[in-house]
């Protein structure tokens, strides 16, 4: 017996009613409306988790501007997400000074944890992703990571297991 | 001493007075504190009255450039003719640097009210402060604080924004931070024009940094002679400057001494100094793009903008990372290497390109595939990405490369030789 | 009068306007600086670094293409400084660069190998263990393949998309060397003139499909000439392999289309190919039309008009040249006589940021030429007159419909149907624009030329050859019938094949109109 066809849904817009209307005043900080880019594509990876090229047309369609140039703005930036991800998105700063100080330990012990295995992979039960990123400006505080809007410092190997249980 | 560590005898605690007492963050506590009353005396000066006082004490950008923050102010159109704008450089990411993260949690207000003076100097009425999209903490508290003071109503006309930035260390070069405000892609612009003739949308603009910002009410309320005069070295480098320590060492953390201070004491005194029998080996003392120095250059280093490049490197960002005899300088230069390589935003052939080789070239001889003529083609790879690219980020992947192979040139060829075992997979 | 600023440039000196870019300065000092990046059309980018000039006095090397003149300025683009520079530009932007050349379209005419052979290393020092990056070639849409590998990220096609045709819809994506051009996922490089991308690329990233694995750049003979697709009369260079025309590029002309042709005249050169052409003169014989030579053919032509009297019609092709359409009004002097064509409409289709450039509605290169000589755009009137008219001359209107009681002669490219076929006493062969001399007046009054890229096939003269063998003193070349032209026409005096040069003249310049 064959699966049934994935129902594709249809993109719902995220700019309506108080999203639109906090969108307003965010574009009227200023002078040109692009300049509310950033922000928009922040409250559409709010809303959805990720952005999707859906949203990004959405996104130049209110803003106007092309969805090519919200495209090239978001593959620049790091943060945003092009796909969606593990509930629970988790940074690991691997830099120099983390590095000196055992962060590569801290992302095996992470992905051993998670389930994850690899970097940039979710998770079995999609609960998880963990990826490496550039200094996250807590070097005095080894290992600095981020769970999802959470910045967690000196995090070591050792603490780990008991972080992975509360966020699970 | 920055939080989590109580003040060391040995600083002079000013911009770091609140670093861990949550009640400065509040805006009542920040005002009971002597909070804005800075502001208020400025606002009642004249600008340029601003401007000249901040000048005569000498303060310099703290973001890495060292640029004399009154001089810069004076750029800014002598007539005005239409907006001008001020941009708060939060976004922090020079590997080693974590300073402006502790002003913004601990102090908002501080770079609140050092942000309305400024605009005030430079007749802003609009300034926009760019923090990092990682700054999670940064940005809630401060997007708390500025509601409570703009209820409070003491910016006058300035309005004051904060954008959130989304992972883009090049977008602490001024000119791209502008275009991540105006909503593009972070790339550095070609200069000319400067920011203060066309900067945000086209219109004159200054940029600075979160610490240099944090100082300006100082200098307002006790007088810019006080802060001249806080002086050890050099005179051309004044008032306090937030060290971040980190790496190897036993008590990382934020430390604030007077200008030309000592950077041995702050290593061995104030930060507990090596971990058990551990030995230093090296330390870059301004952030990741700074020369590295060694040991006896560390120790003989004073901490001002002068005294750092005597010694052979840059003060830059005050970022000092220092690393014991355990550090593996070859695999260190590579992780920073490659973080440059993450981080060039495409526009210049040098950088977009010499990043990566230069990265792998670094995994192979950690791999134990190099050659000796390895170094010198990083030598000559790395004088082909100097001086020679719109921004300096190339330049900064280079200069670790090369005081690397100048300075530990044996662990390079430790295994090149073979002598040490390789530690990656190429 | 503009100041001007004097320095020097590889030690010869200069003379320009204050704000010239010292890499257009060097221009004037026959120095050519290596770049990518830069294009005079375009807004400046600085982001290829290739431009690496050292300056007296300047810290570091700076790049030609951003900075300005100023007085006293010592530039020096051949120190070992700047060399070096620009070595290590080319160093880098190989690296990941395939060594496709032997099946890469730009080869010939690509400058990553112009200046890697000018100035670039022999042999790389990237080890051959690396791979190099990879991604697909990617279809951009109607008639652009973009080829991800190739790319050295000059941004030539982005700002193109953004400032000129002002329809951004090209990026950067990603960041650092992961970075390529993207396009919105279900966008389409489809604005009318996208094409121009693929001629701005300095390598072979942006290809035509059009013109895909077709020729190579070393098997192409160029000819200046002038796009016949519509009346702006954008300045074009024909290239032809084997005497068969296969491309259509832009050709620079600052007055009219910059340095930029539509899509709808990219592709407007099918036609000069066709085969379908009158191959030999043709007279009727026995109701028949018979293949003769020229001598018999152009007898019974002068015998047609020389027996004919009243009135004669001319229903012309907007295409044919001016000094055909001059010396058809030339033979026809002595009759009452109405000239007239009429001109295909389309689309227009404006190039947004430049002034006065776009696909004009009016689809053929030299309406304005045939007005200026008399014709007019009355068609239907004409097509009256014709019905009693003496004589009715068909110039390249193979299918023109009309009636008409008189004698009909007929030069033609295309072999003719319709009346022309029925009722030529004679049909005369021509040549097309690729294949003659010749000059057309865009709808601004400029008047510009067109050089012949190959002979006209088998025994097809140029229509201002035939047409003069039927006066009393028949021009010897295109350049003496365009004299004759310009001693007769007001607008067109002080004209001559000298003065117009490459980028033309407006007529009526003499009278105060900017040439």
């Amino acid at each position: 017996m064959t699966a049934p066809a994935a129902r594709v849904e249809p993109y719902q817009p995220v700019f309506v009613g108080a999203a639109k209307a906090k969108l307003d005043g965010i574009i009227a900080r200023y002078p040109a409306k692009q300049g509310a880019l950033l922000p928009a594509l922040w409250m559409v990876q709010e809303a959805r988790g990720w952005i999707s090229d859906e949203a990004m047309a959405e996104v130049a369609d209110v803003l106007e501007t092309t969805p090519a140039q919200v495209k090239g703005v978001v593959t620049f930036y790091t943060m945003y997400h092009q796909h969606p991800v593990g509930r629970n998105f988790v940074q690991v700063c691997t830099t120099s000074c983390c590095n000196l100080c055992g962060a590569e330990d801290v992302v095996k012990a992470l992905l051993a944890e998670t389930g994850a295995k690899e970097l940039g992979a979710t998770s079995p039960d999609g609960k998880w992703t963990v990826i490496e990123v550039e200094c996250l400006g807590a070097c005095g505080f080894p290992t600095p990571i981020l769970v999802n809007d959470d910045f967690i410092e000196n995090v070591t190997p050792e603490r780990v297991p008991e972080l992975v249980r509360k966020y699970r | 001493m920055g939080y989590p560590q109580k003040p060391h005898p040995k600083e002079t605690v000013v911009l770091s007075r609140y670093f861990g007492d949550p009640e400065a963050k509040t805006y009542q506590g920040w005002v009971k504190r002597g909070g804005y009353e800075a502001l208020k005396k400025a606002l009642a000066m004249d600008p340029a009255a601003v401007t000249e006082e901040v000048k005569a004490s000498g303060l310099r950008g703290r973001g890495g450039a060292g640029f004399p923050t009154g001089l810069k102010w004076t750029f800014m159109p002598k007539e005005k003719k239409g907006p001008h704008y001020l941009c708060v450089n939060a976004d922090e990411s020079e590997p080693g640097t974590f300073k402006d993260r502790e002003i913004m949690r601990w102090t908002p207000h501080a770079l609140l009210e050092g942000t309305a003076i400024a605009a005030h100097a430079i007749r802003a009425e609009v300034a926009y402060i760019y923090i990092r999209g990682e700054f999670t903490e940064p940005w809630a508290v401060m997007t708390e604080a500025l509601a409570d003071a703009n209820a409070a109503r003491v910016f006058g006309n300035i309005t004051i924004h904060l954008h959130r930035g989304a992972g883009a260390y090049i977008c602490g070069e001024e000119t791209a931070l502008m275009n991540s405000i105006e909503g593009k892609r972070g790339n550095p612009r070609i200069k000319p024009p400067f920011p203060a003739v066309a900067g945000v949308f086209g219109k004159p603009t200054t940029i600075n940094n979160v610490e240099t910002l944090a100082a300006v009410p100082h200098i307002i309320t006790r007088g810019s002679a006080w802060y001249k005069g806080l002086c050890l070295s050099s005179p051309k480098s004044t008032g306090t400057k937030l060290f971040s320590v980190c790496g190897h060492i036993q008590k990382p953390g934020n430390v604030e001494v007077t200008m030309g201070f000592p950077l041995k004491d702050v290593i061995y005194d104030m930060c507990g100094g090596m971990r058990p029998g551990r030995t230093l080996k090296a330390c870059i003392p301004g952030g990741s793009s700074v020369p590295i120095l060694t040991k006896e250059e560390t120790e003989r280093c004073l901490l001002d903008y002068e005294g750092v490049a005597e010694a052979g490197s840059l003060l830059g960002s005050g970022g000092v990372i220092v690393f014991d005899d355990s550090a593996d300088m070859v695999y260190q230069i590579m992780r920073l290497a490659k973080f440059y390589a993450h981080e060039s935003c495409a526009q210049c052939t040098q950088c977009r390109e010499g990043t990566a080789w230069t990265t792998k070239i670094l995994e192979r001889i950690l791999a134990g595939k190099g050659q000796l003529k390895d170094l010198d083609l990083l030598l000559d790879l790395s004088e082909n990405m100097t001086g020679k690219t719109i921004c300096v980020l190339s330049d900064s992947c280079a200069t670790p490369v090369i005081s690397g192979i100048k300075k530990f040139r044996s662990e390079f060829e430790d295994y090149i030789t073979g002598k040490k075992r390789p530690v990656m997979v190429a | 009068m503009p100041d001007l600023v004097n320095l020097t440039i590889d030690d010869v000196p200069v003379s320009v306007p204050k704000g010239t870019l010292v890499i257009e300065a060097a221009k004037q000092a026959g120095v050519l600086v290596p770049h990518y990046c830069y294009h005079p059309g375009l807004p400046v980018a600085g982001v290829c670094r290739m431009c690496l000039v050292e300056i007296e006095k300047a810290p570091k090397l700076q790049i030609a293409c951003a900075t300005q003149v100023a007085d006293g300025m010592v530039v020096r683009t051949r120190s070992s400084q700047a060399r070096s520079g620009r070595t290590g530009v080319l160093e880098l932007l190989l690296i990941n660069h395939p060594l496709d050349c032997p099946i890469c379209d730009q080869a010939g005419e690509c400058e990553l190998q112009d200046f890697t052979f000018q100035e670039g290393r022999a042999a790389t020092r990237y080890s051959p263990t690396y791979p190099k990056r990879f991604n697909p070639v990617e279809d951009f849409g109607p008639d652009i393949l973009y080829v991800p590998n190739r790319c050295i990220l000059c941004t030539r096609c982005v700002r193109f998309m953004e400032d000129v045709a002002q329809e951004p819809v090209l990026n950067v994506s990603e960041r650092g060397d992961r970075a390529f051009i993207g396009i919105y996922p279900d966008a389409l490089l489809d604005h009318p003139w996208s094409g121009n991308v693929v001629d701005l690329c300095p390598v072979g990233s942006l290809l035509s499909k059009d013109f895909l694995h077709k020729a190579r750049a070393w098997e192409l003979d160029k000819t200046a000439s002038v796009c016949t697709g519509c009346s702006q009369g954008c300045n074009v260079t024909l290239d032809l392999r084997d005497e068969t025309v296969v491309r259509i590029r832009p050709r620079p002309n600052l007055e009219v289309n910059r340095y930029f042709i539509c899509d709808h005249g990219r592709a407007n050169y099918r036609w000069m190919n066709r085969g379908d052409r009158v191959e030999a003169p043709l007279v009727r014989v026995g109701g028949e039309l018979k293949a003769v030579d020229w001598d018999e053919a152009l007898e019974r032509a002068r015998t047609i008009l020389s027996g004919a009297g009243g009135s004669a019609v001319a229903l012309v092709s907007p295409k044919a040249s001016t000094e055909t359409l001059y010396l058809a009004r030339k033979l026809l002097a002595r009759f009452a006589w109405t000239g007239a064509f009429e001109v295909v409409m389309g689309e227009e289709a404006p190039l947004a940021g430049v002034p006065n450039l776009a696909l004009r509605a009016e689809r053929a290169p030299n309406a304005k030429g045939a007005e200026l000589l008399g014709y007019t755009r009355d068609y239907g009137a004409a097509l009256k007159a014709a019905e009693r008219a003496a004589v009715v001359l068909v110039i390249d209107d193979p299918d023109a419909q009309f009636t008409t009681a008189g004698e009909v002669i007929c030069l033609g490219t295309e072999v003719p149907t319709g009346a022309p076929l029925h009722r030529s006493g004679v049909v005369l062969p021509i040549a097309n624009v690729a294949e003659e001399d010749g000059t057309f007046v865009n709808r601004d009054g400029r008047v510009q030329r067109y050089f012949q890229g190959r002979g006209a096939p088998a025994m097809a003269r140029p229509g201002w050859w035939v047409l003069g063998q039927l006066t009393e003193a028949p021009p010897d070349s295109a350049s003496a019938a365009f004299d004759a032209l310009a001693a007769e026409v007001e607008a067109f005096r002080g004209m001559s094949y000298a003065t117009l040069g490459l980028t033309g003249i407006r007529a009526g310049a003499g009278a105060g109109v900017p040439a």
